[in-house]
Formats: C-alpha cells, structure tokens, sequence
C-alpha cells in the first residue's frame, strides 16, 4: 500500500498552491509537478484500492478526532474504486494536455495545471469523504476550480458558459447548505455514518426536505434533467481535455455522492423510484437534443448527460444488480466518452466553429485519431464486443430481474436514437470529402499516449469484462450494506491515525 | 415569557434568514444585469449563512470558548460547529463571489453589455 | 480448437488490416488465408456436438456446433471462401482494401460464431459483430451513407435490440443464457411471455431476413455494398435470420398455445415479402436493386415454408435457402463482373455482352435458371417441396400468391439475363473482355452447384435431414424427403433420375443447336441500326430494349406498388427530429432560464412531497 487517503488531497493542493512558486525556478516544473503528482495519486489509490479489496475498508481520522466528532476519510471498496478511476483519468488529462498549442487566446498554462489538480483533489474530496459538510467543501473546491477551467480560453463564449456554471453552481451550494442545516438541527451532527444511524430519530417531513434540497444540490453536479442547462454550454466551451475531466471524473463525483444520499443516509422510500423517474427523463431529453446538434463537443455533452440519465436508471432499479450495472456504466462512461472527447476535440481542432459537419473525411489525414474516436463511438453505443456493451447488457439484466419491461424498451429505443447520431459522425469522418480549406491536425505524442491508452481499456474489457467484475462486485455490495458502512465508521476498525 | 420572547426571536430570525433567501433568489431569477444577479445570489448565501448561525445559538448564550470566569459556562455556549461551517462558507462564498465578478467583466468586454438576455451564443 | 479457430479468424483480420499497410500481395495472401485455414480446420477438426464452454461475469457461456449450425455453415463457409477469391480482383485498385478484406473476415468469422453459439450472449455478440461488420461494408463505397448506411443500422440495431429485449427476459425468468435450457423451460412461462418472446426474436430475425415490414434498409444496402461482399450479404447473412426464425419457430412457435396464428401471421408475411419483392424487382432497370428485390422476394419463400412449419415446408426452406445462396450468390458475382467490366450495372446502358463475356452468362444462365424453378436445376427441386407443403396443410390461398410471385419472378429473370447479355450490341462495349479467371470461376462453381444439387438433392437433403432430427421434427428413421411426390415418384434416396437426364438433354440440345448456328451466317447489330418509315435515330436517344421493359405489366400492378412502407419510415423518422428539434428548445440558452428550471423542480418535489416519497 502506497501513500494514505489524506494524501490524495493534501498533496495535490499543496502543490497547485506551490506550482507558482516552482514555476519561478524552472517553468516546466509547473507541467511536469502536476503529472507527478496525479500519478502518485494514480498509484496510491490504485495500491490502497488492492489493499482494500483484500482487507476492507481504510477508515482514516483527521486530526485525532475520532468518527461522529471529526472529519474521517472512507476508502471503502466503493470509493476506493471511484478515488482510482478519477485520479487515472486526471493522469490522462494531464498527459493529454502537458503541451497544448491553440488556436485561441487562453489564460497561462500554470493555471490550467492547478485548477486541473484542485479538480481532481476535490473530486477525490468529495468521494473519499465522510463528512457532508466536508463533502460540501470539496463540492465547492470541484466547482471553483471547474468554473475557471471552463472560462480558460479567453477568446471564445467561454466565460459565457462558465457564468451559466457558477450561477447553478452557486444555487447549488446555496440547496446543499440548507439541506445540511435542516439535517444538523435535527440531529446534530454532520458524520455521514452517524447520519445515517439515526436518520431514523428524524421526523419525516424534516427527512424528505432534507433530501430534496440534497437532490437539488447535488443534482446539478450530477447532471440531471431540469438541473443541467449549464452542462453543455460547459463541456461545449471548456478545452477538450477538461470536457473529458467533466465527464470522467466531476460527473462521477456528483453521481457518487447523489447515491450515497439516497442508499445510505436518507432510508426514504420512493427516493428509488424518483431516481429512475429523473433519469430516464433526463435519458430521454439529452439522447433526443443530441441528435439534433450541430457542433460535435455539444453533441458529445448532451450524450454523456443521456448517460448519465441511464446510470441513474440503473440506480433506480434499486437492486444489488442495478448498482453493479450502474457502476459499471459509470466506468465505461469514464473511459469511453473522455476517449471521445480527447479524440472529438483532435478532429476539430482546426475549425473555427467546432461543426460536426468539419469533421467530414478525416478519416483519410488523421487516421489514428479517427480510428479512436470510431472505436469509442462504437464503444459508447453498445456494440459488442466493445466494453459499453457488457456495462448496457447488465443494466437490461438488472431491469429484467424487477420486471421493468417498459424501462428496458425506452433504453432500448433511446439507444437506437444514440446509433444515429453516432454513426453520422463516423460516416462524415470516414465517407465524406474533407472541406478543401482545412488543415488536419497531428496529434501530439503525448496525445496519442493518452487517447491509445483509453482504446486498449475499451477493447480489454470488451474482450474480458472479467477484469473489472471483482472491483465492481466489492463496491457494489459495499454501497448496498448501509449497516456495514456505519459499523465500520463508528467502530474504526481499522483505523489510521495520523 | 422570556423564553416565549426567545422563541419568537429565534423564529424571527429564522423568518429573517429565509426572506433574505428569497429577497435574493428573486434578485438572481428576475434581474437582467449580471451584477445584480451576483449579488442576488451573495444575499441567498447571507441568509443561509444567518439560518444556519441561528440553528446554533442557545439562549443567553456565549462563545464557544473556556476562558477564566467562564469555565461553568457549558450549557450556555453556543455550538461552535455551526460558526465553524458558516466560517468556512463564507470564505466560500467569497470565492465564488470573486469569481463570478471576474466573469462578469470578461462578459463586458466580450458582449458589450450586462444583460443576460443578451448573451445567449450558446443554446439548444 | 474451436477458439483456435476464432483466435486465427479474429487474428487474420487484423493482420490483413496490418499488411495491407505494407504491399497488397502480402495482403491478398493473409486475407485468403485467414479465410481457408480456420475454415479447413473447421471442417476437419470440429465434429457436431463437441461443445467448450467457459464463463463471462456471471454468465455461463458455451460454444459448440450441431446439425443445423453444420448446415448453414456449408453457406457461410463455401460461398465465404469464393467470395473472398472472387473479391481480390474484383476488388483491385480500390482504396482502404485492407479495412475491407478485415471487415470480410470479421462477417465470416460472425457468422460462423452465431452458429457455434449454443448460448443467447455469445449468438447476440456475433449478431452484432455481423450487423456493424456488414454496415461498414454497405458504407464502404461511401455513396449515401448518411441514407443508406443509417438506414439499414438503424433497422439492424431496432432488430437487434428487440432480440436483445427477449434475451434479457429471458434471463430473467430463467437465470440462464443457455439457448436449450430456453426451449426446455420455454413451457413453463407464463403466456405473455411466450408470446413476447417468440415475437420480439422473430423481429430481430425479421430484420435480417428482409421481412416486411422490416425489408426496406434491403435493397439499397445490397445494391450499396460491393458486388463480392453483397454476394455472401444476399447468400449467406441473411440466412442468420433464417437459422434465428427456423430455431424459434421449431422450438418455441409450437408451444405456444394458439400459436398457431404467429405461424400464419409469419407465413402471410412472408408471402407479401415475395409479392413485393418481386414486383419491385421487375421495376428496376439497375441489376444490383433487382437482385436487391430479388432476393427480399426469394427470403418471402423461404420464409413462408419456415413458417408454416410442416415436415416438408422446412425441408422446402432450408433446401430453398441452401440454393438461394448459390444462385444469388453467383448472380451478385455476375453483376459484379460486367460492372468491372463495363464501368455500370445498369440494364438500359449495358446490352449484349454474351459474346464478350460467355462464360460470365454461362454462369448467370444457369442461376437464373435455378433462381426461376425451371425443372432441370435445383430451383425446382425446393419450389416443388414448397408448392406441395403448402397444399398438403390446406394453404390453399397462400399457395396462389406464391404461385403468382414465381411466376411474376421470370419476368426480372428474363430483364436480367435479356438485359446484360442478350440484344444488340452497342458500340461502346466493343471493348469489353471477360472478366479474369478468378472471378468467373467461383461464380461458375456456384452455378453448377446449382445444377449438382438439382440433380442430386440428396447430398444436401441428407444434411438437412440430420437438423431437422436434431430440431426434433417426428423423429422416424427415414428421411423426410420421402414425403413428397417428387421423390416417391420420380427418384430414390440421392438422385432425381428425370431431372438428371432432362439436364443431359438439355445439354446435347445446346451442343446441337451452338453446332447449327455455327453454320449460320449472323449479322451483329447495334440500337441505331434501325430504320422505321425513314426515321433514323438520333445519337443520344436510348434504344436499349431493356428501356421500359415491363411498362404494360408495371402499369397493370402500378396501385399495389404505390403505398411504398419506405416513404412512411422517412416521414416518421423527419416527423421526430422535427419533434427532438422542438424539445431541445428547453435548453434556452439563458442562464436565469435554466436557474428557474431548478427553483421549478425543488419547488415541485417539496410540493409533491407526500405524494412522491410516500409519506
């Protein structure tokens, strides 16, 4: 086991705070600290992510104080999982992005690599954390420094979108406040383990109102239905690699802590059902606007919120192999849709509009990156024997098992809307004349790295979901046992005391 | 009566906060100008930073803190965890509240005005 | 050795893909060989019943092949392995030939891996490897891919997805993929599963047999793809729908109760997919959209004997399947080789090739010939089979629609024959040669399979006889082609003795009658070399008597072919993304708008607070 849960996000925020500082010394020192750092973050929770799968949960007390008083971290089989994903697809976005020449103004480099290592820090935050109100921070710490990832290329409608952002962002932290003042004036206290133990003291209506403004709050991290107007202008406006770290690792968090809510701490029936209501609205509403899109990274949004929809869908259903099927989206989703991104972003780099109709007969002068974004095209709808089909396949399973038949056909159809507009990028790309007066871009090596990275993940688990199964099966169960989750909280089994 | 008087207060404050919530959600919802919808949402924070001061205050209370001739004072301290969360919200805020207005000046420059309605390049 | 044999098909593919980078004679060798070696080890090694079987996250799968699967494997693999001989010359001078000879054996590979699927996962994994696999080939020449390509993914995927939708059910009554653990338990569903399910495969089947309503992605695709990847696309892919619908009807249909009326739903089907098709096919002036129709019309038979289920209908289908991909197979090889040729496949520009390119219509004679039912080659013998089965279970009306759809069918036979090869002969193709030796000769063997198994069925109605046992059709000893007359009358166990001698005479009469004619004087002609009451020909007017061909006939039938189901598909396809155009519009654009949204929706959930959460 390498490193400790408070090191996955004391590290990275010393270092963006002294990335400045370094950069006097040697100005490549402010891209190469990041990849250092997000790699150790890589490692370390790749190794505590074994660790727990053989021995159980890490519970680490900050500062002493022991579970229902202080701060705790919880790297439980779940979390761990998630903490891994995310802090591997910072590493790719780094990679991605260590050198970058654009076309358009942009703010100096160094603030790209600490907002981007702020991101990935609160992200872990907002996963690893066993706190709300501490969940609450690195919400805020995630969304600060999204909002000005977003607003990084000056010359665009960036600060248009980012403005979009923080305005839900703000509303968002203003619900997420309310919620954990109603729920501290009622019993007390902000442990989530310790919540979720005496949720039960909470008269109901206080409970309900509580969850709600959670629901709101969380909500527009998450993406969904009628909370997501700032998403596409954001992954629309953002640089590509950012796109790819909304969709691989901000969405993620927000998804894990909307879930934490509704299975662990609120025992609220009809929380489920609203789920699988909200999501398959917000399936259905992202899945139709994307057909209809005329830029590329828009169309790529609206698909990661339609999956996003789909992962709530399979939440929804409640089961233990709903959540297994959900957290196998939400993997798939990690890798496909930022393979999506990197490589989208590749393909339009040098138009000025970003038009999907710019992307026509790249195939022939940028052969690799068109390959890869055909095989995540192909991996993201669900095309056996791709990874996105094994993630879809247990998500149809799972709804079959509770006899939602209905469901399983609005899936079904929805993904039928998706092929469509999947496959008319990939027929522009491919069959199409290229325009005459643009020029193709060549990927950087460190470009080719990352995205190639991605390709080998989709295709090893489309030919072997097997390797991911045991991960996905741990933290699915460890989702599921809410009393388990507190036992292991209160009790400190096995604690680290630093 | 005291206490009754205590109560109203604290409903009153509680009634205070939660006006001051809506007075700037309204702001944010309603105004055109992009400053005015920032400092709507800085009243919504302000509120709820009030609401949630308001959840730890106890009666008579004092502060949080064992100083000489205040070392029986346990049961009327005021919880220090809400002051500590509004604390760190405020900072928070703050930060988002800078942020916003730094938006808001590369909006102008970009735009060439301050209506929202006005700045709508992204859509459907 | 069955993954091996994988292993070398899924390799193959992506060594040709890699070779082709580095010279394409290296790469015409590894496509062929990646085609031959697991095909040969296949049928040397892999004997009917050895099953491997291994688990996937959770799910128990097994691969292993049986007597239907061998079947439809003389399909895959034969017309495969000539097809893939067939492209390499065909194919010559084309770009990204790499890609496509991969894509040829990922879809051979496919094909082969639905009929070793003993399992729904593993059947619906190649399904989809076939269904983007052929895709990328429809799309390949890059002519109307936005229409033509998403179209025909479009029906594969609604198709595929329903099979999906049953497979998922499936599991969950049953906790197993295995597709006999499925027809064993398949009675102790409850009704409406039993009718769903069969329904919701058969759609998926559907698709990929042409069936209507679900046949219109068929003729553009076929006629998109090239000519020696749209051979085995007519031959032997659309032979997966009917290996899927022949399972389900076998195994599943008749449990059902009062299934029997899915049974003649399919049929009638089945038999309006002939009429169509046929019509259609007789109003193309392009040779590759009339084999397109051609072959959704030839699915309509084939269909309709699976459907109606008897003894002899199947034995009618699958042998009318067998032949099917010979004669369509060798026919899409000869378009292909008189448009290398000539540079265009269409009917009223090309006319007279049959000097230029004898052996070419040697080969399109004889698969017409079986493509028509005329007695001496194979055609007949499934026609037959299927005329009689249907009378024998009393489908007296069914019977008059095929008939008439048969008999409609010479007329496109005669418009193709007649226009490629027979006419006068214009100028322009002064040129043309015959097509090289290795596309003819595959299509020439295709075709004289035709005439083997007309005149000795036996060779392939053994094999046929052997699944249909397995499928557990009355399980006497004997064979079942007994049954019909055809054989009690006229033939024993292998050889139809008639039909033999009416070949032989039909050959001699040939010989006889090329010998005559060589003594005859013959003045060759073009189109302008006419001349009524003095008016000459312009140059550019179009003479060919392909132009028009049918009118009378195509007038007469004019109100049936009208309501095309295509022109209802693209309106309701534009009438929903005018709707999706219209619902995006939630996402305004402004800021505050979507601010409102989430004071809306919190206001909503705490208003239906009770009512939402069940308080």
């Amino acid at each position: 086991m390498v490193g400790s849960p408070v090191l996955l996000i004391a590290i990275p925020l010393l270092a963006a705070f002294m990335i400045p500082l370094l950069g006097m010394i040697w100005k490549e020192l402010v891209r190469i600290i990041p990849g250092l750092v997000l790699a150790f973050m890589m490692i370390s929770s790749a190794s505590m992510l074994m660790y727990v799968t053989n021995n159980g949960t890490i519970i680490q007390t900050l500062a002493g104080w022991e579970a229902p008083w202080g701060i705790n971290l919880v790297f439980s089989p779940l979390t761990a999982f998630l903490a891994t994903l995310m802090t591997f697809m910072g590493f790719i976005v780094w990679l991605y992005s260590y050198r970058f020449k654009r076309n358009v103004d942009f703010e100096p480099a160094k603030k790209y690599f600490i907002f981007l290592m702020m991101l990935v820090a609160g992200a872990v935050g907002i996963v690893i954390t066993g706190d709300i109100f501490n969940q609450f921070v690195f919400i805020e710490i995630t969304g600060i420094s999204a909002y000005a990832l977003t607003a990084f290329y000056t010359g665009r409608n960036s600060a248009e979108a980012s403005f979009k952002y923080l305005l839900m962002g703000a509303l968002s932290s203003s619900a997420l406040l309310i919620a954990i003042a109603i729920i501290y004036s009622q019993l007390g206290t902000l442990n989530m383990a310790d919540i979720a133990s005496k949720i039960h003291l909470m008269p109901a209506g206080y409970k309900v109102t509580a969850l709600i403004f959670f629901m709101m709050g969380i909500g527009i991290e998450a993406e969904i239905f009628p909370l997501n107007g700032w998403a596409p202008d954001a992954y629309t406006e953002a640089p590509g690699p950012i796109g790819a770290a909304f969709a691989g690792i901000v969405v993620k968090a927000g998804v894990y802590a909307m879930v934490r809510m509704v299975f662990t701490l609120f025992d609220v029936s009809g929380a489920m059902d609203i789920l699988l209501t909200i999501g398959l609205i917000t399936l259905i509403v992202a899945e139709t606007a994307a057909i209809r899109q005329e830029k590329l990274k828009r169309m790529l949004a609206y698909s990661s919120i339609g999956q996003m929809g789909l992962v709530f869908v399979a939440f929804g259903i409640g089961t233990l192999e709903g959540v297994y099927a959900a957290l196998f989206l939400m993997l798939n989703h990690a890798i496909i849709k930022p393979l999506l991104f990197l490589s989208g972003s590749q393909l339009v780099f040098n138009s000025k509009e970003k038009l999907i109709k710019e992307v026509n007969g790249l195939g022939k002068y940028m052969p690799f990156t068109a390959v890869l974004f055909a095989l995540g095209s192909f991996a993201i709808v669900g095309l056996p024997p791709f990874a996105g089909f094994w993630s879809k396949l247990s998500v149809l399973t799972a709804a079959a098992n509770e006899g939602m038949l209905l469901i399983i056909a609005l899936i079904l159809i929805v993904s039928v809307i998706e092929i469509v507009y999947y496959f008319r990028v990939v027929n522009r790309i491919y069959f199409f004349d290229k325009a005459e007066d643009l020029i193709p871009q060549k990927p950087r090596v460190n470009a080719v790295i990352a995205m190639s990275v991605l390709g080998a993940i989709i295709l090893i688990i489309g030919f072997n979901p097997d390797v991911v199964s045991t991960v996905l099966h741990n933290a699915s169960a460890d989702l599921m046992d809410t009393p388990q989750y507190i036992k292991n909280v209160l009790s400190a089994g096995q604690s680290l005391t630093n | 009566m005291e206490n009754q008087m205590f109560e109203i207060l604290r409903y009153g404050i509680y009634g205070g906060s939660i006006s001051l919530i809506l007075i700037g959600l309204y702001a944010a919802l309603t105004k055109r100008s992009l400053i005015k919808i920032v400092i709507g949402l800085s009243i919504v924070d302000g509120g709820i930073h009030l609401l949630l001061i308001a959840i730890g205050y106890v009666k008579n209370g004092t502060a949080p803190i064992f100083s000489p001739g205040f070392e029986n004072a346990v049961d009327r301290m005021v919880d220090p965890v809400p002051q500590a969360l509004v604390l760190t919200a405020i900072v928070i805020g703050f930060a988002v509240t800078a942020v916003a207005l730094s938006l808001v000046i590369r909006l102008y420059r970009h735009h060439h005005t301050l209506e929202i309605d006005e700045i709508k390049n992204l859509k459907w | 050795m069955i993954y091996l044999i994988f292993v070398i098909f899924l390799g193959g593919a992506a060594l040709t893909w890699l070779s082709g980078k580095i010279h394409p004679i290296l790469r015409d060798v590894v496509f062929l060989a990646s085609l031959i070696v697991p095909s040969v080890l296949f049928y040397m090694n892999v004997e009917v019943g050895q099953t491997v079987s291994f688990s996937l996250i959770g799910y128990k799968l097994s691969w292993g092949i049986n007597y239907l699967g061998y079947l439809f494997s003389y399909i895959v693999v034969g017309l495969g392995v000539l097809a893939g001989f067939y492209a390499i010359p065909a194919m010559k001078g084309k770009k990204n030939l790499g890609f496509f000879y991969s894509n040829f054996v990922l879809s051979i590979m496919s094909m082969l891996g639905i009929l070793f699927s003993r399992d729904l996962i593993s059947f619906f994994i190649f399904w989809e490897i076939m269904t983007w696999s052929s895709y990328l080939m429809v799309v390949f020449q890059g002519k109307d891919v936005q229409k033509v390509g998403i179209k025909y993914f479009v029906f594969s995927a609604i198709g595929a997805y329903a099979m999906l939708m049953a497979i998922v059910i499936i599991y969950s009554l049953n906790q197993s993929m295995m597709i006999s653990d499925l027809v064993s338990s398949f009675a102790s569903f409850d009704p409406t599963m039993q009718w769903l399910i069969p329904i919701l495969l058969l759609v998926g089947f559907g698709v990929k047999s042409a069936m209507m309503p679900l046949h219109v992605w068929a003729s553009g695709s076929y006629s998109h793809a090239p000519m020696a990847y749209t051979s085995i696309f007519s031959g032997a892919l659309s032979k997966m729908g009917i290996y899927g619908m022949v399972i389900v009807m076998v195994s599943l249909v008749p449990i059902i109760p009062e299934g029997f009326w899915l049974r003649e739903t399919i049929a009638w089907l089945g038999a309006i997919t002939a009429v169509g098709g046929t019509l259609w096919a007789v109003a193309q002036d392009d040779a590759k959209k009339l084999l397109a129709y051609s072959s959704v019309a030839q699915l309509g038979y084939i269909i309709v004997g699976v459907a109606v289920g008897t003894p002899l209908a199947m034995l009618a289908a699958l042998f009318m399947a067998v032949m099917h991909g010979l004669f369509k197979g060798a026919l899409f090889m000869v378009t292909g080789a008189v448009e290398r040729q000539t540079g265009t496949s269409n009917f009223t520009e090309v006319t007279g090739l049959i000097r230029k390119m004898p052996w070419t219509f040697l080969a399109a004679l004889m698969s017409i010939i079986a493509l028509a039912g005329i007695p001496p080659l194979g055609g007949f013998v499934g026609k037959w089979m299927l005329y009689e089965s249907l009378i024998g279970s009393s489908h007296y009306i069914l019977v008059i629609v095929i008939f008439f759809s048969s008999t409609a069918a010479f007329l496109y036979c005669y418009k193709f024959l007649f226009g490629f090869f027979l006419g006068q002969e214009e100028k322009e193709w002064a040129h043309v040669k015959e097509a090289p030796a290795m596309m003819v000769v595959p299509m020439l063997l295709l075709a004289f399979g035709t005439f083997v198994l007309g005149a000795f069925p036996g060779l392939i109605l053994d094999p046929i006889n052997a699944g249909m046992q397995e499928m557990g059709f009355a399980s006497t000893q004997g064979k079942y082609w007994e049954m019909s007359m055809l054989f009690n009358e006229w033939g024993d166990q292998i050889m139809l003795q008639p039909i033999l001698y009416a070949i032989i005479a039909v050959f001699a009469f040939f010989a006889i009658f090329l010998t005559i004619k060589g003594f005859k004087k013959t003045r060759y002609v073009t189109t302008k070399d006419i001349s009524s009451s003095g008016e000459v020909p312009l140059e550019h007017e179009n003479l060919t008597f392909s132009v028009n061909f049918f009118q009378p006939f195509l007038r007469t039938v004019e109100p049936l072919m009208k309501r095309q189901i295509d022109k209802y598909y693209n309106e309701f396809g534009r009438g929903m993304e005018a709707l999706f155009d219209f619902t995006r519009r939630v996402y305004t654009g402004n800021g505050q708008t979507y601010a409102l949204y989430a004071v809306i929706f919190i206001v909503i959930l705490l208003m239906f607070k009770n009512t939402l959460f069940g308080l």
